[in-house]
């Protein structure tokens, strides 16, 4: 009788640790789903452009202002010759936006801003 | 093709009709947009017999674009709501959400034909993912790669868009520049907010309009790359623009957007003919046989090939800023700045707050966001008047351009969600059973 109810009781607890068990692993499949593992992959592409900016051999100079085809585009007698922001700068580097908040009046259940 | 990242049941008949391509397991529209659609297209576009009502990308949606259809599944209202992130395709469990896109039938007749000269474009953020596609680990950079394989695809010339973020430096460093000095007066107000990332470009139009004043003119850099292929790039090679097709090819889906709009022809031709997405150059490569992990590092082409580090950080959060301020130091306060780390910008999952001590100026201060959601909440600030910032930089993808929604997609998204519905068929099971 008593053997019996000990043996119970152990099988329950396997039982139990079983079920914890599962429950871990539930817990760290689910953690890890949907835009939390998103994330995980973003951080590792993020590192890797980090490293690729202090790697010499991937990028000899890390400033915009020394790379010498950008410094042949603004020259003096370069395609954009005024320099940055110039009158052929703008009419071909710069542009204008429009107001596009009437094409969505009339549209419900948007995130109002 | 095979496909190893399509999980779905094989059976499962799509209720959309029309051509299509699945490519890294999503499915793309065969159909290449003009200016005329622009308004009217669904970038992402959702197959209803896929789709099985989990509101996941209701959730996902910044602009709460993504509406129950009266069958429970989810699609996008209008065109006008979306933004084309392209966050919602990313999220999806089911792959039901596939691109209205592709231009990649058109660019491959335009490589075949002996009188087009094709040139690549291709965005910091691509050569970080592309690797994924050929089973490289995740974030292995493929920029050797990349040019390699474009070059056996038989692209003409390959024109770094890393090369074009040198430029949009020096142009949006410079108007940042002028707009300090100006002290954000009259219609050049401060802070000024950067320009590119064509879904939060889109975005301030339609919700924050207000702000518009507030982000710079400066196009983004495939925008500025198109426009100088095609004028720049045409006096260095000899090549009359007319002949010339330009391929911009990016970790996005509201890239094909941008490339559209209409004010985008500054060389008096189309600046750029065709965008595509890092997906889709994966299948290209994959399709033309190419065995990308055995080729060759090669380079871009000159004139506007080499790049920078400040360059490539375009592809990240906080990169851009981070680029800038490199520029935007030496520039305001004319000596070198020897210690990059000074300027290091650290991200988050929020807001994150950037101050630079320039010598002779005092401190320049910026701000960094991604995932519009927080973008808002920073608009918010500025329409208050509360936002003491001289720069914000915002990009619409959560982590920028490297989680861009054109990049391949994460298979253990699909995983979990399989695990998920095995756990809930167990479960149905199991009470079935404690019933009868
Ligand atoms: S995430 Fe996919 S399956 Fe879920 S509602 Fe949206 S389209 Fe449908
Ligand atoms: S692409 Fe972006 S804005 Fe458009 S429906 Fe999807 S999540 Fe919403």
């Amino acid at each position: 009788m008593k053997t019996k109810r000990w043996d119970l009781s152990r099988r329950t607890f396997i039982k139990a640790s079983g079920l914890a068990c599962g429950y871990a692993l539930f817990g760290v499949r689910m953690a890890r789903e949907g835009a939390a593992r998103v994330l995980d992959i973003v951080g590792l592409r993020q590192d890797s452009v980090h490293k690729a900016d202090a790697n010499p051999a991937l990028y000899r100079y890390r400033k915009s202002q020394n790379n010498p085809m950008v410094k042949a585009l603004y020259a003096s007698d370069g395609f954009l010759s005024e320099g940055p922001a110039g009158s052929l700068s703008h009419e071909l580097l710069h542009t204008h936006y429009g107001d596009r908040s009437a094409s969505i009046e009339g549209i419900d259940g948007l995130r109002r801003y | 093709m095979s496909d190893s990242s399509t999980y779905e049941n094989p059976g499962a008949v799509s209720a959309l009709s029309g051509t299509f391509q699945r490519m890294e397991g999503v499915n793309y529209r065969l159909f290449s947009p003009e200016v005329s659609n622009l308004e009217s297209v669904f970038f992402v576009e959702t197959d209803p017999a896929r789709c099985q009502g989990c509101g996941k990308c209701q959730v996902q949606c910044p602009t709460g674009a993504r509406h129950k259809q009266p069958d429970g599944t989810r699609d996008v209202v209008d065109p006008a709501a979306c933004v084309n992130c392209g966050q919602c395709l990313t999220i999806c469990p089911y792959r039901a959400i596939g691109e209205g896109t592709s231009y990649v039938p058109e660019v491959l007749e335009k490589l075949k034909d002996p009188n087009t000269v094709v040139v690549a474009m291709t965005a910091p953020a691509v050569r970080y993912a592309l690797g994924e596609c050929f089973g490289l680990p995740v974030g292995t950079y493929v920029g050797g790669k990349m040019h390699g394989a474009l070059r056996r695809l038989g692209f003409d010339y390959i024109w770094d868009n890393e090369w074009a973020a040198d430029v949009t430096v020096m142009e949006e460093g410079t108007e940042l520049i002028e707009r300090l000095h100006d002290g954000g007066t009259g219609d050049r107000p401060l802070p000024q907010f950067t320009s590119c990332c064509p879904g939060w470009i889109k975005f301030c139009e339609t919700f924050y309009p207000d702000l518009i004043p507030h982000l710079s003119t400066c196009k983004s850099p495939v925008g500025m790359l198109g426009a100088l292929a095609k004028t720049y790039g045409s006096e260095e090679t000899g090549v009359v623009p007319e002949n010339v097709y330009t391929v911009s090819i990016m970790p996005c889906i509201a890239k094909k957007y941008e490339g559209l709009r209409p004010e985008l022809n500054a060389s008096g031709q189309r600046d750029i003919d065709a965008t595509i997405n890092t997906r889709e150059l994966a299948y290209l490569i994959k399709e033309a046989g190419i065995y990308f992990t055995a080729l060759p590092d090669e380079e871009a082409d000159p004139a506007l090939g080499i790049s920078t580090g400040a360059g490539t950080l375009f592809g990240t959060t906080g990169g851009v800023m981070e680029a800038a301020l490199r520029f935007a130091y030496e520039a305001l306060s004319d000596e070198v700045l020897s210690d990059l780390a000074t300027t290091a910008v650290e991200t988050g999952r929020g807001l994150t707050k950037v101050t630079v001590e320039v010598p002779g100026f005092g401190p320049v201060r910026g701000a960094v966001v991604s995932g519009l959601d927080k973008a808002a909440m920073v608009c918010e600030k500025v329409r208050a008047g509360r936002a003491d910032y001289h720069f914000i930089e915002v990009m619409a993808c959560p982590g920028g351009c490297v989680n861009g929604g054109g990049q391949p997609v994460d298979p253990s998204i699909m995983d979990a969600s399989l695990f998920k519905k095995m756990v809930a068929s167990v479960n149905k099971r199991f009470k079935m059973r404690r019933i009868a």
